[in-house]
């Protein structure tokens, strides 16, 4: 049943075949499973580059819509790390991640332009001020046994309203043209931002593939008991986890107001169902049934790819809704059905 | 005619067979015991009788001759007259006598789909005073006493049944009861089955089961072992050796390797209905620690260890002096002294079934041998292999997720996890359960070799068999006490009959602890 299911969408192959046996009766058939299982979506997307270059001739397949698709997603990288530094360690689910970029974004633009202080000054505001929300979440949530969801829907709507509140419900803008140089500066023919998605991304799969704080965070969202057991102090990881998870979304607001050069307090919402999508369809990239930072940055751009052909084909915006509410859904499935095989 | 008869019952997950050709029949009328070690398939079993799984193909399940389709739907359940009362009695504490006696059978007004309350609370004292039960039926569940609960659980059940018919299954439901209210139970038990309706007890408490069953399957690695034993002809000490298999590999008692040096001591240990418990456990020394379930023996092990809070008590080792009641230590500190604990519930406590062999093996030490920037792999891959070569760990594969492995070899991984850094101190609770006779010979061959290299050992068991082999001395726990010190050279039969005494030992005990 279910690998009739996974077959049909076309994106996940098999899990990983690690029993030795039949490896090693046919090894070049079991490297290809597994490489199935792992680069299968990666696969569907360069399938999907082909189509739309196809169909739209001369339009797709163009520097400019590389760069719109590698160059324009950094809000998203920096927020679904944010969302996976809490997932990892197994709560579900972190609501508030946008809204905390949000919030970061408006302390950031107002107190530069309406109350002049020093741009710097203020993303270090922003940035600390982000980070005190991912404490009282990680205080109500680890200390007080406070249900994940409630707290951070909760937090969620009330940094929304004090955001408009302090942005008086205005997009602001005039912020320092010396400060969207940390973002905007060209390399390769790519924003620098696109490099420091790269780079936390890259540090981040290091941190938890390869120190024994990743190994304690993975085995925090494997299991609270045994990693007690073991020595780990939960509560600790659980709530610097939700700190992290701050820092991202703030540092990620201050390139997101440095690229734009202004910021609107109600766009923030509009980011929560792209984050889930990828976040969720990077389960069944490079680690099948594993949350994992590489692969969300590949879901990233899965489905910008996808957005920006379809935009091309001339449909109108509510494609992105059908489109990210869509992987949403079949990227969890898939998630729950590889999770169920391997445990 | 059979109440119940199931026969050629099997029950396959993937690779592993939780039952094996099952066959049990009740007569009407009769308090029929079932018993086993976890793991031996008894929830399997019940959750097949209640429809949650799928039977394999071949076996059936007979009700008053009447076959039951497979898989078991509740309704046709119902209808049969087989009801459950399930381990936490399945009771919603905030809602009202009435309303938890009547679940899943509320009438509705025609039009209105209303609950007729007239009606339901009329129909939940009719079946209570059935029962020789008076309560008011607008209480809350959560305010009776915990015999008053399980009448309202005992009652939701049986209400169906025609009188004199139907089979009521208590699944562990004694569990949540205390000693008074425990008599008042099997009184109402006994009333039902007076009546002609069948009982199938599944209980851990053997001494129940022997007291008030009239026979007794036991399960054994998804097979029945015995098959409907008249009770009167078992005591506890047989059934335990039903329970647990006659091991082919008798082991013979090892050389002991108790040194002179402390290992680890622990002061005025209190947690639950243990208290002021003390022991000195040398190095190289193997101590037991064992008793009926209830009797604190598994509560002192855990919190030795770490696992349990406890409130009161200290554990000296190595030179550290550790407070086992403060509440908010984490087991940090246990670790960092060498305190080692293999759980009685592997993939709840023991091991995270997702992470690999490797990871699981090494977590305890990936801080203190890994630099903080890296890990390191040859470090994990050399002691990985050791003890995949040592507890001979199959399949031999570090990357392999420890959940997809079978009992035995968790087991094995969980022993390697504490053994590769050489701890000070290892707790045990149940290290050979449910696992087969090659594991469990490996298990204890790396147990008596961990404490020749001077490693202290505590063994919570039951396991009479296991305590004999291994152990210097055995402390029988009784009423969260201990209550005798068994040492020399142990027999099983010694640390069974110490356990289980005979009725008349306990009596004369306990005449003599009242004057």
């Amino acid at each position: 049943m279910n690998v009739t299911h996974e077959e049909g969408l076309g994106v996940v192959g098999d899990a990983p075949d690690t029993s030795p046996r039949r490896s090693a009766a046919n090894p070049v058939a079991g490297l290809f499973k597994q490489l199935g299982s792992r680069y299968a979506v990666v696969g569907v997307w360069i399938a999907m580059i082909v189509v739309y270059s196809i169909d739209e001739p001369g339009q797709f397949f163009t520097t400019s819509a590389f760069q719109t698709i590698f160059g324009s997603q950094y809000n998203l990288v920096f927020l679904t790390m944010a969302l996976l530094c809490t997932i990892i360690v197994g709560e579900f689910v972190d609501l508030s991640v946008p809204s905390v970029f949000g919030f970061a974004a408006t302390i950031l633009t107002v107190l530069t332009v309406n109350h002049g202080w020093n741009v710097w000054e203020a993303t270090v505001v922003a940035v600390i001020g982000a980070m005190l929300v991912g404490a009282v979440n990680g205080y109500l949530i680890v200390n007080l046994g406070v249900n994940t969801i409630v707290v951070t829907l909760g937090m969620s709507t009330l940094l929304l309203g004090v955001s408009l509140w302090m942005s008086d419900m205005n997009t602001i803008s005039g912020l320092p043209s010396s400060f969207s140089k940390i973002a905007t500066t060209e390399l390769g023919g790519l924003p620098i931002s696109f490099y420091y998605g790269v780079l936390i991304v890259g540090v981040f799969a290091y941190l938890l593939g390869c120190t024994p704080l990743g190994r304690h965070m993975r085995f925090v969202g494997a299991n609270r008991e045994v990693s007690r057991l073991a020595g780990i102090r939960v509560n600790r990881i659980r709530f610097g986890s939700f700190v992290a998870a701050g820092a991202f979304s703030g540092v990620g607001a201050a390139v997101s107001v440095a690229t734009i050069g202004s910021f609107n307090p109600s766009s923030s919402a509009t980011l929560l169902l792209p984050v889930f999508a990828s976040v969720f369809l990077g389960t069944a990239i490079v680690e099948p049934g594993r949350f994992n930072p590489i692969g969300t940055l590949i879901g990233i751009y899965f489905l910008a790819t996808g957005i920006l052909g379809l935009e091309l084909l001339n449909l109108q915006e509510w494609i992105s809704n059908v489109f990210y509410g869509g992987v949403l859904v079949i990227a969890v499935t898939i998630s729950t059905l590889l999770r169920k095989r391997t445990s | 005619m059979r109440r119940l008869e199931v026969a050629g019952l099997s029950k396959t997950f993937g690779s592993t067979r939780a039952l094996r050709d099952v066959r049990i029949e009740i007569a009407p009328g009769e308090l029929h015991g079932l018993v086993g070690q976890n793991g031996c398939g008894k929830s399997t079993l019940v959750k097949i009788l209640t429809g949650v799984y799928t039977p394999d193909p071949g076996g059936s399940i007979t009700v008053d001759g009447r076959p039951l389709g497979l898989p078991v739907r509740p309704a046709h359940q119902r209808e049969a007259g087989v009801s459950v009362v399930h381990q936490n009695l399945g009771l919603v504490d905030d809602r009202t006598v009435w309303e938890n006696v009547r679940l899943g059978r509320y009438r509705a007004g025609r039009l209105t789909r209303r609950i007729d309350r007239k009606v339901e609370r009329a129909e939940a004292g009719r079946i209570l005073s059935e029962l020789g039960y008076e309560l008011d039926v607008d209480l809350p569940t959560g305010r009776l006493s915990a015999q008053d609960r399980a009448a309202v659980a005992i009652a939701r059940a049986v209400q169906d049944r025609r009188p004199g018919g139907g089979l009521v299954i208590f699944d562990e439901s004694t569990r949540a009861l205390g000693r008074s209210a425990r008599a008042r139970f099997f009184e109402l038990v006994k009333q039902l089955t007076g009546e002609g309706t069948a009982v199938l007890m599944i209980s851990h408490q053997l001494d129940e089961v022997v007291e008030s069953t009239d026979r007794v399957t036991v399960l054994r690695d998804g097979a029945v072992v015995e098959g409907a034993v008249e009770t009167k002809d078992v005591n506890e000490a047989e059934l335990t050796r039903m329970m647990l298999g006659r091991h082919l590999v008798t082991h013979i008692r090892g050389t002991s390797h108790v040194r002179t040096e402390t290992a680890a001591s622990v002061r005025g240990l209190a947690a639950d209905l243990v208290s002021g418990f003390d022991l000195e456990v040398r190095q190289g020394e193997i101590v037991g620690l064992t008793g009926l379930i209830g009797s604190g023996f598994v509560e002192a092990a855990e919190a030795v260890a770490g696992s349990r809070h406890a409130t009161a008590g200290t554990l000296a080792v190595d030179g550290r002096e550790l407070a086992l009641a403060d509440r908010r230590a984490s087991t940090e500190a246990f670790v960092a002294a060498g305190v080692g604990f293999v759980p009685e519930r592997r993939l709840e406590e023991g091991l995270a079934g997702e992470m690999s062999v490797t990871e699981n093996l090494t977590l305890p030490r990936v801080r203190s041998r890994g630099g903080r920037l890296r890990t390191g792999s040859d470090w994990q891959a050399r002691e990985t292999a050791e003890m995949i070569d040592k507890l001979d760990i199959r399949p031999p594969d570090p990357r392999k997720p420890v959940g997809t492995l079978s009992g035995g070899n968790q087991q094995k991984v969980m022993l390697g996890k504490w053994l590769a850094g050489k701890p000070r101190l290892l707790v045990l609770h149940e290290p050979t359960q449910a696992v087969d006779v090659g594991a469990r010979h490996d298990i204890i061959d790396v147990i008596r070799e961990a404490a020749s290299e001077g490693c202290g050992i505590v063994l919570a068991s039951i396991d009479p068999v296991d305590l004999a082999a291994l152990c210097d001395r055995v402390l029988v726990f009784r009423d969260g006490r201990v209550a005798e010190e068994l040492s020399g050279e142990l027999e099983p039969d010694t640390i069974a009959h110490a356990v289980f005494g005979d009725e008349t030992r306990v009596q004369e005990k306990k005449t003599v602890e009242n004057r």
